[in-house]
């Protein structure tokens, strides 16, 4: 594990940075070189996509060229897509993915692009390629290929309420044990909360389970085999399942990020593991910016492992046009932009941005979002992208996760079976080609 | 003009009559046709998880005997289907009948009791979601203000079923009524004069008039509720996603997450056109029933 994470964070990075830091800026890079040409974004409707589409008209006006915008709910953007690429159709030029869930599937089945080679040949003077997050260019790295360009950063963090720590006299927990600790103690100080909440809807679970299998010291799979039934996979399991069981809301199996930060922002939870993101969400109406404490999730016996994902821009590789697309796809991830997303609450995917004096102004407006940044650094510099299995087959990986971590919550099978019937449903995704 | 030069006269008409409609004929058949047998082709391909693809001839469909998934699917659609039928027609029955005997105000009454149907099923579902969320919900509010224990609702694997079932039927019960108020507004009234000059009481007129005239009525509404409960999706999806576990995994969920979530479109036709040959086969046995009740 240690050998891996050495490679991850420390080995692999430098290679990327190598890799795109030998880029040759094309003297003669020129923004309109692609004027009347007519590029079409197949774009989620999420918070990012919504950021950078507020300056679509400036992409148009520096570039010449016409941006169309196909924009679905994030499920249904991968049904469009799938429909697309299947056909072989040039009808998307670039796309919003996720290279930690679907990265392998895509690259596989030869969907993206190759950017490689041209993120270091055609980029303008200001593009700066090597100032992106490099764990986050590794994660859309596939056979050596770069598939995507990361928009943003993010990763589930711990939000947790000052006000109800400091009436039950609870420090802020340091440990997963002190998670559980705080929980049964807040049960008992303050009925009328819920202690913790955090992801339990099937589908959902992998997000947040990564981080606590990954701090306990778990590994989705060993020798070949998947490895939910090995003494760190069962109290991963255990001690997700028992959070939820006994200090989550009713009807936690229904849980994804809608209802915990709706629960969190009304008041009603004293502690949620949820993504990064919902900042912005949870912090609506202000009634949880001053009593808001943000962390990493605490630490199990292997440290802190956040997980770290962004989304990601990459070109179809049926467009007829990667050229063009790919400018829209440089502007999209400049820093310019970057910085202008920051500033609406999106994570940046560049240290440069979160070092920008204009940003660190918005940052320290308010506590929660010097905390906030001070999570994402550690996500940043920590951070495994591993959600899920690490095969080609992740989307339905996550659904055997979900499903343990479900039958234990809803006590419908002992551990030992849950652990047994997910790693024998793995073991046969492991092995598909 | 003679016969023969009128019955030609009439044949030439025929031709360019059919020619002309031909475009539209052929391009119907087309637009039907194409997706069934494209389907169909798509159920003999395998796609591996890279989306290569190749033939598979008929593995996908013996696959389905030996999926687990596909029959607690089958077992799901089937409880779901015949616990939102049973209760849309009786349901419907009865406020069909509140309907008919309205006597205030009957548009406005008849207005508000079918708007549910109006609303669109994503609609219906988030609603919902939020109504019975064990948390925050009004529904758990409401039966712990009458001194009632509160219910996981959607979140327990043993009430999703009957959960789902009675959104759908709040949603849809409406439109069995208006069907069936269409059947009770075309019965005769002379039958009733005769029941009424008998001394038949109101429940014998009912069991013994209404019921048995509006059966044909009744067979419609269940065949077209059949086709639509049969590929059960939308409300699911939003509300419980096939959760909690698999609980409320239907088959037309299961299809759309192997298809567009796991990306084997092969075995997802497969799937489709399994649970297609099931409404169909429904769709029958209903058509022969109202063939039997028919007056």
């Amino acid at each position: 594990m240690k050998a891996r994470m050495l490679a991850t964070q420390v080995a692999l990075p430098m290679l990327a940075i190598a890799a795109v830091s030998a880029q040759a800026h094309a003297a003669d890079f020129d923004w309109m070189k692609f004027k009347g040409k007519t590029v079409t974004f197949l774009a989620n409707n999420n918070p990012v996509a919504q950021a950078l589409l507020t300056y679509k008209a400036d992409f148009e006006k520096l570039t010449g060229m016409t941006l169309k915008v196909d924009g679905y709910q994030e499920q249904q953007m991968r049904q469009r897509l799938v429909t697309v690429m299947n056909a072989n159709s040039d009808e998307v030029d670039v796309f919003m993915t996720l290279p930690s869930r679907e990265g392998e599937q895509f690259a596989a089945a030869g969907w993206y692009g190759d950017l490689t080679a041209i993120v270091k040949n055609e980029v303008a003077k200001e593009y700066d390629p090597a100032g992106l997050s490099q764990a986050l260019l590794k994660a859309a790295t596939f056979g050596g290929k770069l598939t995507s360009m990361p928009m943003n950063i993010e990763g589930p963090i711990f939000y947790y309420r000052t006000d109800i720590f400091k009436k039950c006299g609870i420090e802020a927990p340091k440990t997963i044990k002190e998670v559980e600790a705080a929980a049964a103690k807040i049960k008992t100080c303050d009925s009328a909360v819920t202690p913790f909440v955090s992801r339990g809807l099937k589908p959902a679970i992998a997000y947040t389970f990564s981080n606590m299998l990954h701090n306990i010291g778990g590994t989705y799979i060993a020798s070949g085999k998947s490895n939910l039934c090995s003494a760190k996979g069962k109290e991963a399991l255990d001690t997700y399942s028992r959070l939820l069981r006994d200090f989550g809301p009713p009807g936690v199996v229904n849980y994804s990020f809608q209802q915990i930060s709706a629960l969190y922002r009304s008041g009603r939870a004293a502690m949620a593991f949820e993504s990064s993101n919902e900042l912005r969400t949870v912090m609506e109406g202000g009634a949880r910016l001053k009593d808001t404490g943000l962390l990493p999730f605490p630490a199990g016996e292997a440290g802190q492992v956040p997980t770290t994902i962004g989304w990601g821009m990459a070109v179809s590789s049926h467009s007829k046009q990667p050229e063009a697309a790919w400018y829209f796809v440089q502007w999209a991830t400049s820093p310019e932009v970057q910085k202008k997303m920051a500033l609406q609450g999106i994570a940046p995917p560049r240290p440069s941005v979160a070092k920008d004096p204009e940003y660190r102004k918005w940052i320290d407006e308010e506590p929660v979002r010097k905390e906030w940044q001070a999570a994402l650094d550690v996500l940043a510099t920590k951070g495994s992208s591993e959600v899920g299995y690490p095969i080609v087959a992740n989307p339905e990986s996550r659904e055997f996760i979900g499903q343990a971590v479900q039958d234990l919550i809803l006590k419908q099978k002992p551990i030992e079976q849950a652990c047994a019937d997910a790693d024998k449903a793995l073991d046969a995704l492991i092995a598909q080609k | 003009m003679s016969d023969a030069a009128a019955t030609l006269a009439q044949d030439r008409q025929k031709l360019e009559m059919s020619a002309l409609s031909a475009p539209a004929v052929i391009f119907t058949v087309a637009m039907i046709a194409f997706p069934v047998v494209y389907t169909v082709w798509l159920g003999f391909q395998n796609f591996s998880s890279t989306g290569k693809q190749s033939f598979a001839g008929l593995a996908n469909y013996s696959r389905l005997i030996s999926d687990y998934e596909f029959w607690h699917g089958l077992w799901v659609t089937i409880a779901l289907y015949v616990l939102s039928l049973v209760l849309q027609l009786v349901f419907g029955v009865w406020l069909a009948l509140v309907l008919f005997h309205a006597k205030r105000l009957p548009g406005i009454v008849r207005s508000l009791f079918i708007s549910p149907f109006m609303m669109p099923p994503v609609v219906a579902g988030m609603m919902w979601l939020v109504i019975l969320d064990p948390s925050l919900g009004a529904a758990n509010y409401m039966l712990q203000s009458f001194g009632l224990p509160p219910s996981d609702w959607l979140a327990s694997p043993s009430l999703v079923i009957p959960t789902v079932a009675l959104i759908d039927s709040w949603q849809w019960t409406p439109y069995v009524a208006l069907i069936v108020l269409g059947g009770l507004q075309s019965l005769p009234p002379s039958v009733y004069e005769a029941a009424q000059i008998d001394g038949a009481s109101p429940f014998k007129t009912f069991q013994r008039i209404t019921l048995p005239l509006l059966l044909p009525t009744i067979v419609t509404a269940a065949i077209l509720r059949s086709v639509d409960l049969l590929r059960f999706f939308d409300i699911i999806y939003i509300t419980t996603q096939g959760g909690p576990g698999n609980a409320s995994n239907t088959l037309n969920i299961y299809g759309f997450r192997v298809g567009f979530e796991f990306f084997n479109i092969g075995y997802a036709s497969a799937l489709m056109l399994t649970l297609t040959a099931i409404v169909f086969g429904a769709v029958l046995a209903f058509n022969r029933l109202r063939g039997a009740v028919a007056w």
